[in-house]
């Protein structure tokens, strides 16, 4: 492997300097100056040189072509060079009283008056050493974080090199605020600037695909998947939301997945999450539900903290570790499935949605799948390869018990509408498949239930917390991931047999959770569902296949989530 | 406006015969009346009190974002017998503008403090304590003033604030003012600064005999005076230098009163100038212009300041008895003498180069003394005003 920096292109960019320049200058103008400094500090000349840094790898967390996640050791004793332009404050009686209380101030006459003088100072022959973490994805731009004091020294000349105080006195001065520079700003300079060089691109990028993709979308190109949670596009107040105002809220946008359910449960629902957000006592009655969430408010910890157990780094290492199996993996129970272009997808996609925020969802995930892998091998012998398939599958939906109701909403609309199906992410088909043998993977599950972790078959029941965590990052995860696989050729043909399996897997996802109540529920809720699945569809044929296609394709998650609350 | 302890402070001066103005510190002390004045931010009520000749207690609140305040207590050994209601305080001790330089005292002899009963010296020397609580700040301000001779006087000023550098500083003044001239030294903790202060007047002596009448015939009857300064900061090896000279005008002129400054700071290259004109009996017009030579930076100032007079209305006589019983009206006085006026309020102004406007309003209603100030920055069109407050005191 072989890491390629170049380090001239960027002092061949003009236009370079000069945004680092404008953004140098800002920044140092950002915190209090000293009362010497009495004028803004503009950055004059920059240079970086034409020695690049060395750079000793100490550790890589994650990488791909376009994200990359590692420790670096970095010494520079190069030719760089920076220039800046300032005023300052000559009298030094002057800089002696102005932070001193004025009831013990001499009260100069004239003594204190002030004279400024241009200054211009030379910072050059720095030296930097120190461990940096670096952090970058195509997306989130670049992060860069020292992890200790980089600056090891540097020459500071200027116009009063002659008098030996003032020389002192400005080299400590701007030894500290290069200090606190490198420190708190640069970090914030270098993202902002990566976010310039990179972000524009990328938009364009994501627009021109969506343009050939869907046009209706074409709004949803600027939202940011994870800013926009469905906790947010759920009426939570119980107003009716217009469609607008709720693809403007969140990604899937589709209007038309709320619509699937009644008005009035969702303002159960939503009164219900928000008795528990505020400790309200009130609690709304749901028929045929049973809370989950009474199991105990500490299961949310649990279940946050079991998926992400380990440290960040530890965490980073075990996503790329378990893509990488995944990877594999799938392909081999894709045979069975004929799914098989669309699961690399996948593991691309997931990889790439995840960028510098590596949020917690995004832990979790990664944590589930090195599970599955696990169960993977274990099974292998028993079952056949969807049997594997189905229990690695269950074992990330215990993980994320909220979400399992969610998916047996489905089942009762699925069969109304055949064509929205197709849209199903390639997950859905896996569990299908498991389906079909609904009582070996019970089996199996129970089996491999120990096996995978401590987690106790309550702790697995719905929980309204985790899934909202979990349900966030999926929903971004599918969206990306089903564009292009949507217009692919091999989705078509699959869609029709994919209508079906969902809901059933989805369902026995609870059942292996292993409780009554939550299936009933589940029942209750599609019920809920296929009567509003049924307006639906007068809706849909009105509407015509792309907006069907549109809601199906992104209500997957969302439902889930609302399932869950 | 005077803070009720700087005013109790200022009756210390008088009483104790100190003569407060003959310093080269209060060397441009007109200038900056009419052009630095504070403008208030916020709402600031002082409550004070002289609640006996020798004690005098002062509490303030002010809200300038959060609410603050202070704890203030004076003591001194001298009995001051000054008017402290604040609905009688005369205006003109407590608003600083336009200072007439007064004609210069004979400082006492020593020989006229000594008390002596039964063969022994009882006389003591005069001092004043003031201390001062900022509350949520935890700041202490501590004033020790201590009269050594009539010619002499100890100022011990110490400022207890965790926040500044070893806890907080002390300031020691020597002064020594004869009439002639005025020599101070001080030393402050904070950088070991050094400091040499001179004043000398020209003219008369007046720890001599006066020979002859002034001749306030003469275009211009005032008194030049000059000094210098010079400090030295003794552990960070730096220091500051200024010259500067003073001409007012001497309340015998007979033409319109004017004080003019020009100091000098001949290491930073600062040169400045004022001139300040009391153009009417109630309106004081004032510039001060600032160059640099080294840097080619000017600074012009501009203020001014406007008292409003209200005449008091004379009472209503009533015919006397012996009138009514003569038949007659009583006899109109001719030379009525003109009742004093009184100060309603001031207003100041002052707008400089960059159209920073700054104005003040100063007054009393009922018993209540007020100060209503505001910043204004004309260059900023959105926001013009930058500051404004209002700062009421009562005293009792």
């Amino acid at each position: 492997m072989a890491f390629n920096f170049n380090w001239s292109p960027l002092t061949a960019d003009a236009d370079f300097y000069e945004r680092a320049q404008e953004l140098l200058t800002t920044a140092l103008n950002k915190s209090p100056k000293p009362p010497i400094i009495v004028d803004d500090i503009l950055v004059n000349e920059l240079n970086l040189g034409s020695v690049p840094p060395e750079l000793e790898i100490l550790e890589i967390g994650d990488l791909a072509e376009d994200r990359f996640r590692g420790i670096f050791k970095m010494c520079y004793s190069g030719d760089a060079f920076l220039t800046l332009k300032t005023r300052v404050q000559a009298n030094p009686l002057n800089t002696y009283l102005f932070s001193k209380p004025s009831f013990t101030s001499p009260q100069p006459l004239a003594a204190s008056s002030g004279l400024t003088i241009p200054l211009q100072i030379t910072l050059s022959e720095i030296k930097l050493s120190a461990f940096i973490i670096l952090v970058f994805s195509r997306q989130k731009g670049l992060t860069l974080v020292f992890r200790n004091d980089p600056l090891e020294s540097l020459k500071v000349s200027s116009t009063f090199d002659s008098i030996p105080f003032v020389r002192n006195y400005l080299q400590k001065e701007i030894e500290m605020q290069l200090r606190t520079l490198m420190m708190d700003e640069l970090p914030a300079i270098i993202h902002r600037l990566s976010l310039r060089l990179w972000c524009p691109e990328y938009r364009a990028k994501e627009e021109e695909e969506m343009a050939q993709a869907v046009k209706q979308e074409e709004e949803e190109v600027a939202v940011d998947p994870f800013s926009s949670p469905p906790q947010d596009a759920v009426d939570s107040r119980g107003n009716v939301l217009d469609a607008s105002e709720i693809s403007s809220l969140s990604l899937d946008g589709g209007s038309e997945i709320h619509s699937l359910f009644s008005q009035k449960n969702l303002l159960r629902l939503a009164a219900l999450t928000d008795s528990h957000r505020t400790l309200s006592l009130f609690t709304p009655s749901i028929r045929d539900a049973v809370f989950r969430a009474w199991a105990g408010p500490s299961e949310r910890s649990d279940s946050a903290g079991s998926s992400t157990p380990a440290t960040p780094s530890l965490l980073r290492s075990n996503s790329s570790l378990g893509t990488s199996t995944t990877y594999t993996f799938s392909r081999g129970s894709d045979d069975g499935h004929g799914h098989l272009p669309s699961r690399p997808s996948l593991v691309s996609m997931h990889s790439a949605t995840s960028g510098l925020g590596l949020g917690a969802g995004r832990h979790s995930r990664s944590h589930m799948r090195k599970k599955k892998t696990r169960v993977v091998n274990l099974r292998k012998p028993k079952t056949t390869d969807d049997l594997v398939s189905e229990s690695g599958e269950s074992e990330t939906s215990s993980d994320a018990p909220a979400s399992e109701p969610i998916m047996p909403t489905r089942i009762p609309e699925e069969p109304e509408d055949n064509i929205i199906d197709p849209p199903h992410s390639p997950q859905r088909v896996r569990f299908r498949e498991s389906n079909a043998d609904i009582a070996s993977p019970q089996k199996a599950r129970l089996a491999a239930r120990p096996a995978l972790s401590n987690i106790l078959p309550e702790q697995s029941i719905l929980d309204p917390s985790p899934s909202i965590e979990k349900s966030d990052p999926t929903v971004p995860i599918f969206s990306r991931e089903h564009r292009p696989p949507f217009h692919s050729s091999p989705y078509p043909t699959e869609k029709v047999p994919a209508t079906y399996t969902p809901a059933p897997i989805l369902s026995s996802d609870p059942t292996a959770a292993g409780s009554i109540l939550s299936q009933a529920w589940v029942l209750k809720m599609a019920n809920e569902i296929a009567r509003q699945a049924q307006d639906m569809n007068v809706k849909g044929a009105r509407e015509g296949f792309w907006s069907q296609s549109q809601g199906e394709r992104e209500d997957s998650p969302p439902p889930a989530y609302q399932a869950a609350m | 406006m005077l803070e009720f302890m700087d005013y109790i402070q200022h009756a210390f001066y008088n009483v104790s015969g100190w003569n407060y103005e003959n310093s080269y510190s209060q060397l441009t002390a007109t200038a900056r009346a009419l052009l630095d004045f504070e403008t208030p931010r916020g709402l600031r009520l002082n409550l004070s009190s002289l609640s006996s000749p020798n004690f005098a207690t002062s509490y303030a609140i002010g809200s300038v974002g959060l609410v603050d305040g202070s704890l203030s207590y004076l003591y001194t050994s001298l009995p001051l017998q000054t008017t402290s209601q604040s609905g009688k305080i005369d205006l003109h001790d407590v608003i600083h503008g336009y200072r007439q330089i007064q004609e210069l005292r004979r400082p006492e002899e020593s020989w006229m403090w000594e008390e002596w009963q039964t063969g022994k010296r009882t006389d003591k020397r005069d001092s004043l304590l003031y201390g001062r609580l900022y509350l949520p700040q935890s700041t202490l301000e501590a004033l020790y003033l201590r009269r050594i001779s009539p010619t002499q006087q100890l100022k011990l000023s110490a400022v207890s604030d965790g926040r500044l550098r070893n806890g907080g500083t002390i300031l020691a003044l020597h002064q020594y003012d004869t009439g002639k001239y005025s020599a101070e030294t001080l030393y402050s903790t904070d950088g070991g600064l050094l400091g040499l202060r001179g004043l000398y007047n020209f003219g008369p002596d007046p720890r001599k005999e006066i020979t002859e009448p002034p001749r306030t015939e003469d275009r211009f009857y005032g008194r030049f005076s000059a000094g210098a300064e010079m400090y030295y900061g003794s552990l960070n090896k730096s220091g500051g230098v200024s010259f500067g000279g003073r001409f007012a005008t001497l309340p015998a002129h007979k033409g319109v009163p004017l004080t003019a400054t020009l100091t000098l700071n001949p290491l930073m290259g600062n040169l400045s100038t004022t001139y300040t004109v009391k153009a009417g009996k109630n309106l004081a017009l004032c510039s001060k212009f600032d160059f640099n030579v080294y840097s080619y930076e000017s600074e012009v100032k501009l203020g001014c300041e406007l008292w409003r007079m209200k005449t008091r209305i004379p009472k209503e006589r009533e015919r006397s008895i012996a009138a009514k019983l003569e038949w007659r009206l009583d006899p109109i006085e001719q030379n009525l003498a003109p009742e004093p006026e009184e100060v309603v309020g001031v207003l100041k102004a002052r707008v400089d180069q960059n159209w920073k406007i700054g104005l003040l309003w100063e007054g009393r209603v009922k018993e209540l003394l007020f100060t209503l100030g505001s910043s204004i920055d004309m260059k900023r069109k959105d926001q013009p005003f930058r500051a404004i407050g209002l700062e009421i005191q009562y005293s009792s």
